[in-house]
């Protein structure tokens, strides 16, 4: 079929139209579209190289301390080691600055710039719903996240392995600690996402998210430190580590699987333990909530 | 100083969300106060250190990004800036007018609450003045940082808070000689010259420090008005 | 290969109107957008004409689902817009009126994106997307990230992604808007080939009578959210029974001559409009001119023009 020369830029032709007869995704099929548009486009796949810089750039901060514990796990193995140098659950806490500048850029790239450029109404006059919406776009923050914690600690763990530690306590630790990762994503990506929902100003979202991810956690330790050594009162202390997304998850990690805390009092008792269980799902939900409720209520 | 754009700049900082998230830091900075005197009442110079440490370290640099961006940054990313840069005044000029009201935000929305959290942990009102001066020389010139940053860079916020979060955080507390380009450092050092002695340790010098803090402060702003003669409005990225 | 062009099997099948609505009202805090708006809508290319604040783009986004009706319902495509508003998106197009493109994208990259949200497969999003890209225009620009384009190739770009699934019906909102004249005549021919060549039912608004007049098969006035008229633009444009009348000399002389007369007349600018009762009137005119001594330049028939509708109450004049 020969198709009439063009006449130059911006004329419009008629070269003769073909309607779609093809099949047609359903929601579900739509939304993991989504889905993995935004899982790319957080890491940069797909757009200018400018954009890869900081989540390419944390990926290596995260997988440099990595390495380096899987090195040294190999290099001091001895038939006395029975431990890996970091535990498994503490390494998203030790990484945490990392995480937070990662959950900062990539928040707003995710949701600021549909509001910012007013495409919603473009994606909404399609099948897709708010809530399809939604959940795409916390899903693949959440993906992200874990990506970006999980990977190194896989690293980890196949240096302890090589290490000759016993694979099957290792494997088991490693498995815990992913529950403990999977946790983390979702609960710094439900807040981080909430933030970014607000406005449409990048900077402003970075701003925002880094604020309360990492103020939060300067001021509990800082509070928990204060306490323990101060006033030698670990339930107290404890209970403080209920008011940032980082301890309140290594909390729960702390009660399910018996972890070592990264905080200097972990929640006092089984009974505290589940009330951090509660209360991170709490904060899931109720991010979700907000987060439902501000698509509903934005201007189209 | 232009009144207008004084103004202008005024409402683009306390209208909508940006305020918020000054007045919850702000309140955060007092609730610390209040906390740990709660919590562990009776030894203020440890509640102290705590507080130097999350003030200088961690909530002085946040301050410093947020306002400091915030007078110029959303202008420049959306645009707006030519309705400014098209009127007869000079460019200076601009620079420091919104200096002028990011340095009253910072005075209100962390310097005040600062000398406040300061007092209520028991601190002598000696110690809370200098808390409250060496706050005031800590926020400007990470005010003009940023403001010179964002002048510079449409990534301001994310290289500003690598620079506030690891350098200013970890580096800029840890390592000696590092110790002289770390913008906490000299503010402390300011701040352990008024206070009585020995409640605050200084690793510079404080007549270094005074003139770093001033130099920095005044080539800040002149280098950020020359930069802004030629700022180019590239479309997004 | 079609065997039947599709555009066809659609104009056979179809008998319902395209869009119909029931009583629909749209109520702020102290403005009414829309009031009691009952009208039907049937295939080809409907014009949906008023003022700016009219209610128009309202009265689009209601029907896709975007904004909630205060009162009243609707039906597009037999769909209803309340229970069954998920089906009625497969089907739809929407050209927004505002700026809704991201920068840093291509427009390819884009319409690909967006032909996926709409249910497409990757590789047909992909057919579709150059081949819609073509008809609208867009040739090697479509490479470069949007936020370099200029105002008429954004508003193809817009018209594209509302193209690229084959809707059966597109909603285009201001689709001239920002362009200049030339950029507005090929836009306004591409909204008719929509329909005469792709076969897709169109509903395009702009406050600008004149260009709608054109391409439209009929027309819906609105003004403050109230439904003025509805019907075919044949019906709009046809003569009316007016004469229009231009002289030389003293207007007003004229008219009370013609009043006189007996002819019922009704003055527009430096126009006499006559009421045309039978073919005498020409005589009648041509006479009192000729006595009055006026030059007569022109005696035509007048059609109406849609801005008409909105002109309630003229002044007539009587002798």
């Amino acid at each position: 079929m020969s198709t009439p020369e063009a006449q130059g830029p911006g004329v419009i032709h008629d070269i003769g139209y073909r309607g779609y007869t093809g099949p047609r995704l359903e929601r579900r099929a739509i939304t993991l579209g989504l889905f993995t548009h935004t899982l790319r486009g957080v890491y940069g796949l797909g757009r200018a190289g400018r954009s890869k810089v900081v989540p390419f750039g944390m990926v290596a901060v995260m997988m440099l301390p990595a390495i380096v514990l899987a090195a040294v796990a190999i290099v001091t193995a001895s038939p006395e080691t029975t431990s890996p140098p970091l535990p498994y659950t503490r390494f998203a806490m030790v990484t945490q600055g990392a995480i937070a500048i990662f959950l900062a850029v990539a928040a707003p790239q995710a949701v600021s710039l549909d509001l910012r450029f007013h495409t919603l109404p473009l994606y909404l006059s399609r099948p897709l719903e708010r809530s399809d919406y939604v959940r795409a776009k916390l899903g693949a923050l959440s993906a992200a996240v874990f990506l970006l914690i999980a990977v190194p600690l896989l690293v980890i763990y196949l240096g302890n392995l090589a290490a000759g530690l016993d694979p099957g306590k290792q494997t088991v630790d490693f498995l815990e600690a992913l529950v403990g990762v999977a946790l983390f994503a979702l609960v710094l990506s439900s807040v981080a996402l909430l933030i970014a929902s607000f406005t449409g100003r990048r900077g402003f979202g970075i701003a925002a998210i880094i604020t309360v991810l990492t103020l939060t956690y300067a001021v509990v330790s800082a509070l928990q430190g204060f306490v323990t050594s101060g006033g030698h009162d670990k339930t107290t202390a404890g209970w403080i580590g209920l008011f940032s997304p980082m301890t309140l998850v290594d909390g729960v990690q702390v009660w399910a699987f018996g972890a070592e805390s990264s905080t200097p009092a972990g929640p006092p008792g089984d009974a505290a333990g589940a009330v951090f269980l509660v209360v991170t799902m709490l904060v899931i939900a109720a991010c979700y909530a907000l987060l439902a409720r501000r698509y509903k209520k934005v201007k189209v | 100083m232009n009144r207008t754009i004084v103004r202008l700049a005024a409402r683009a900082i306390l209208g909508g969300k940006r305020v918020w998230l000054l007045g919850v830091l702000g309140v955060l900075l007092v609730g610390i106060g209040v906390g740990t005197r709660l919590l562990v009442p009776g030894s203020p110079s440890a509640s102290l250190d705590a507080l130097r440490t999350i003030a200088f370290g961690t909530f002085l640099p946040l301050f410093g990004l947020i306002v400091g961006t915030g007078v110029i940054g959303p202008e420049i990313d959306d645009g707006s800036i030519v309705h400014l840069l098209s009127k007869p005044v000079s460019r200076h000029t601009i620079v420091q007018s919104k200096l002028v009201v990011a340095l009253l935000a910072i005075v209100g929305f962390a310097v005040l609450p600062m000398v406040l959290a300061a007092a209520i942990i028991g601190a002598g009102a000696q110690t809370a003045l200098a808390f409250g001066v060496g706050g005031l020389c800590a926020g400007a010139v990470y005010c003009v940082l940023f403001l010179l940053l964002a002048v510079i860079t449409r990534h301001a916020v994310i290289i500003g808070l690598v620079y506030a979060l690891v350098w200013e955080s970890l580096v800029g507390s840890v390592i000696p000689g590092a110790r002289n380009v770390s913008v906490q450092q000299w503010a402390l050092s300011v701040t352990g010259s008024i206070a009585p002695h020995g409640v605050v340790d200084a690793h510079v010098g404080l007549g270094l420090a005074w003139v770093l803090i001033v130099v920095v402060v005044a080539l800040g702003t002149w280098y950020a008005g020359t930069r802004l003669r030629v700022l180019v409005l590239a479309s997004e990225d | 290969m079609n065997k039947v062009p599709a555009r066809d099997v659609r104009r056979y099948v179809r008998q319902v109107p395209v869009i119909e609505t029931r009583s629909l009202s749209k109520r702020y805090p102290g403005v009414t957008a829309l009031d009691a708006l009952t009208v039907d809508i049937g295939e080809g290319v409907t014009g949906l004409v008023g003022a700016n604040g009219a209610g128009k783009s309202t009265l689009i986004k209601i029907l896709l689902g975007l904004a909630d009706a205060t009162a009243g319902g609707a039906s597009v495509l037999g769909h209803d817009i309340a229970s069954d508003a998920a089906a009625l998106r497969r089907r739809v197009g929407y050209m927004p009126e505002h700026d809704c493109l991201p920068g840093d994208v291509s427009a390819t990259e884009l319409v690909v994106h967006l032909a996926r949200m709409s249910g497409l497969p990757l590789d047909a999003a992909r057919e579709r997307t150059a081949d819609t890209l073509r008809h609208v225009g867009l040739y090697e620009e479509r490479y470069r990230p949007i936020g370099g384009y200029s105002t008429g190739m954004k508003q193809r770009v817009k018209l594209a992604q509302a193209l690229v699934h084959d809707p059966e019906i597109v909603f285009l909102d201001e689709p001239t808007n920002g362009l200049d004249p030339v950029g507005r005549d090929e836009m306004l021919g591409l909204v008719r080939r929509i329909y005469d060549d792709f076969g897709i039912s169109v509903l395009v608004t702009s406050h600008l009578l004149g260009e709608l007049e054109r391409i439209c098969d009929s027309v819906v006035v609105i003004d403050a959210g109230v439904l003025l008229r509805s019907s075919s633009v044949a019906d709009f444009t046809q003569a009316s029974a007016e004469l229009a009348v231009e002289v030389v000399g003293d207007v007003d002389d004229a008219v009370t001559a013609l009043a006189t007369a007996g002819l019922t007349v009704r003055r527009e600018g430096h126009l006499i409009l006559v009421g045309l009762a039978d073919d005498t009137t020409y005589d009648v005119v041509r006479d009192v001119a000729a006595d009055q001594g006026l030059g007569l330049v022109r005696l035509e028939r007048r059609r109406h023009h849609i801005a008409e509708v909105f002109e309630e109450g003229a002044a007539d004049v009587h002798a």
